[in-house]
């Protein structure tokens, strides 16, 4: 199996670029070069292709801390160029801000619409059960249908999680099960059931303590591309209950670099390594309980942000 | 002004109050009227039954769901308005017709209109109507305003304001559902410019006197159904300076240090308000928090929320406004101020929107 992940990137410089169309022409060339490298079974037939880009939340693209629509326009440009494939982008949302307001927020029906594609919602999805033996459990997925029998191209920003791990190609698409309970084995489960054809990893502008732009893109196998991320953000693929099953058999990645841009893949780990998202803002409990034992000492009032969830 | 129920409470000096909406701010004004000596709340109203609950878990004995229901069964000397803006017209007046002052969350109203209709029934009432236009409560603005009046920079040709925060979407780990209402122009009655430009203009009319828009911008960085961005370049007649004036919601939020940023350029000098800010929240923090300690032995007042910087000001604030309800007199900050903070917030939002053709119109009618 090829395990070869291709990376390219824009001859940008600069600031942030507000208007998606200019940033999906920028993007357009290093798009084109690793797909042209990775996607051939995609491009040779024309079933239906479904994007997956990490739309979990509406932070600001600029941030890094999800895909930014105008690689997902970039590669919806390339199929529309080379195939009459009907497209469609997939937007998982969460249990914070619904799928419509968060795909309106990120601007995604203007892009479907440029690219005459569809966005789908999840919830509006017939969905499938499906079952995979994840080491030896037997583990009950609920996918929509649609990503079982389309081609999914699953489409990651650089990033951390929450707890620390990369986001990737396995936890985006774990958000499109209805059972998962969270554990590493129903999110292995979920991905394994999808089966993505191929994953993009959106490293233009990662996140690992801050932005960083770095105008690249990765594109090869999921699992491969999981271990790329993994890398560049200094992760150990060991210490990652998710990546390590799915890695450990595996042999080693092999990084091919494309196109005209220049991408140094050890500064972008040197960048990144170890980063964090933000702080979440919640004060320490030691900081919150020595605070309401000044309180009572000083007669003073606890602030509601101090209050530590009582 | 409610001197019926005044009356009956000069004598004890206690007044009693109601807070309708206990959400983030509203717990602020609930938990610094719980800490003032001589008054007290009698009851809150609030739509979420865990806040309800955080109201009771405080100390309130008395929750209603319906704030209409609290006004119209409690006997009140005030209440505090911290509902949505879109309840705020609403809630003043169910209060007029109970005879209850009210201190109102700014914005006061979602427009002039709205703010009018409020006005005229607190007036036909005799209620009074104070806004909790904060920024100028807190210590580094009163440095400002404290040097300016004092002349140390002399004639100030120009002045910068920015203020800056994270706004509904708030910044990653995503971990609550944003207020609907705050993302919802109906509801909210604007984005940033009402949301936080308002607090700039009422502290740019505490140092300037009153302000005439001369042009301004807004701008959304997400396709947001508000903006979340407004720059607006205002006069002040009186004293002959030119301001800019942004703000934002578009920026994470670094706790405590709050992105707030007001420069006034004089002939002799600048003043910045991060002159007045403390080098090191946390160690300032901890000065305040010994000095309240203290205060057990001298038998003195603790300076309630003062390790917190900012909420202090919101304890000011309201503390001011319960004040002029004891005393008889108009609120420091009254419906007014909050009505032509509201009118300057449209006067930018109409000049954002006007097209070249309106703006040369507009040019040709001046000259």
């Amino acid at each position: 199996m090829d395990r070869r992940v291709c990376v390219a990137a824009a001859d940008e410089s600069g600031g942030w670029t507000p208007d998606v169309r200019e940033r999906t022409a920028a993007f357009a060339r290093p798009v084109e070069a690793v797909l042209e490298a990775t996607a051939d079974s995609i491009v040779a037939d024309d079933d239906g292709v479904t994007i997956v880009p990490d739309a979990h939340y509406p932070f600001h693209p600029s941030t890094g801390v999800v895909t930014d629509p105008a690689v997902v326009g970039a590669i919806c440009r390339f199929l529309t160029d080379r195939t009459g494939t009907d497209l469609s982008v997939a937007v998982a949302g969460s249990e914070h801000v619904d799928v419509d307001r968060t795909a309106a927020f990120l601007g995604y029906p203007e892009l479907v619409d440029r690219f005459d594609a569809a966005l789908f919602d999840p919830a509006d999805e017939p969905r499938t059960t499906v079952v995979r033996d994840v080491g030896g459990r037997s583990v009950s997925t609920s996918i929509p249908t649609r990503l079982l029998d389309e081609r999914v191209i699953v489409v990651p920003t650089l990033r951390p999680t929450r707890t620390g791990q990369f986001a990737g190609v396995t936890r985006t698409l774990s958000r499109f099960d209805d059972r998962s309970d969270g554990s590493p084995e129903a999110t292995i489960a979920a991905a394994d059931a999808i089966e993505p054809a191929l994953a993009v990893l959106d490293a233009t502008t990662a996140y690992g303590d801050d932005p960083h732009a770095t105008n690249a893109v990765f594109a090869g196998p999921a699992a491969s591309v999981d271990a790329v991320g993994a890398s560049l953000l200094g992760r150990s693929i060991d210490e990652d209950p998710v990546l390590k099953p799915t890695l450990e058999t595996e042999p080693p990645v092999e990084i091919e670099r494309i196109g005209s841009g220049a991408v140094d893949v050890e500064s972008i780990r040197d960048r990144l390594s170890g980063g964090r998202l933000p702080a979440t803002g919640d004060a320490h409990p030691a900081v919150t309980a020595a605070y309401r034992l000044y309180a009572a000492v000083g007669r003073d009032a606890v602030p509601p942000q101090l209050e530590g969830g009582r | 002004m409610n001197t019926t129920l005044l009356g009956r409470d000069s004598d004890s000096g206690t007044l009693d109050i109601g807070v309708l909406g206990i959400g983030n701010i509203g717990m602020v004004h609930l938990k610094s009227a719980l800490a003032m000596a001589n008054v007290d709340v009698l009851a809150v109203a609030d739509a979420a039954p865990e806040n309800r609950n955080r109201a009771e878990r405080a100390g309130v004995s008395r929750t209603y769901e319906d704030y209409a229901t609290l006004l119209e069964s409690e006997e009140l000397d005030a209440a505090v308005v911290a509902l949505p803006p879109f309840l705020h017209a609403d809630a003043v007046e169910v209060a007029a017709a109970n005879d209850v002052d009210v201190f109102v969350e700014k914005p006061l109203a979602r427009s002039t209109a709205e703010a009018d209709r409020l006005l005229e029934a607190a007036d036909a009432a005799g209620i009074a109507v104070g806004v909790d236009h904060t920024l100028r409560y807190q210590p580094d603005m009163k440095g400002v305003k404290t040097d300016y009046d004092d002349g140390t920079v002399g004639h100030v040709p120009y002045a910068s304001i920015t203020r800056l925060n994270d706004g509904p979407l708030g910044r990653p780990p995503a971990r609550d559902a944003p207020p609907e209402w705050a993302l919802d122009p109906d509801a909210a009655g604007g984005g940033s410019l009402l949301e936080l430009g308002i607090h700039c203009f009422d502290v740019l009319r505490w140092l300037f006197g009153d302000l005439e828009v001369e042009c301004a911008a807004i701008d959304g960085t997400l396709d947001l159904p508000v903006e979340d961005a407004a720059t607006v370049l205002l006069r002040a007649p009186e004293t002959e300076t030119i301001i800019s004036l942004h703000c934002g919601s578009y920026q994470w939020e670094e706790l405590p240090e709050v992105n707030t940023q007001l420069r006034l350029e004089g002939i002799a000098g600048t003043i910045s308000n991060e002159d007045h800010l403390p080098e090191n929240f946390y160690a300032s923090a901890a000065k305040s928090a010994l000095t309240n300690v203290a205060t057990r032995a001298t038998g003195d007042e603790p300076d309630v929320f003062g390790p917190t910087f900012y909420l202090r000001a919101h304890y000011d604030a309201l503390a001011d406004f319960l004040e002029s309800v004891r005393a008889g007199s108009s609120p420091p900050v009254d419906g007014e101020d909050g009505r032509r903070t509201l009118e300057l917030t449209e006067e930018a939002y109409e000049r954002a929107t006007r097209t070249d053709d309106e703006e040369l119109e507009s040019s040709e009618v001046t000259l």
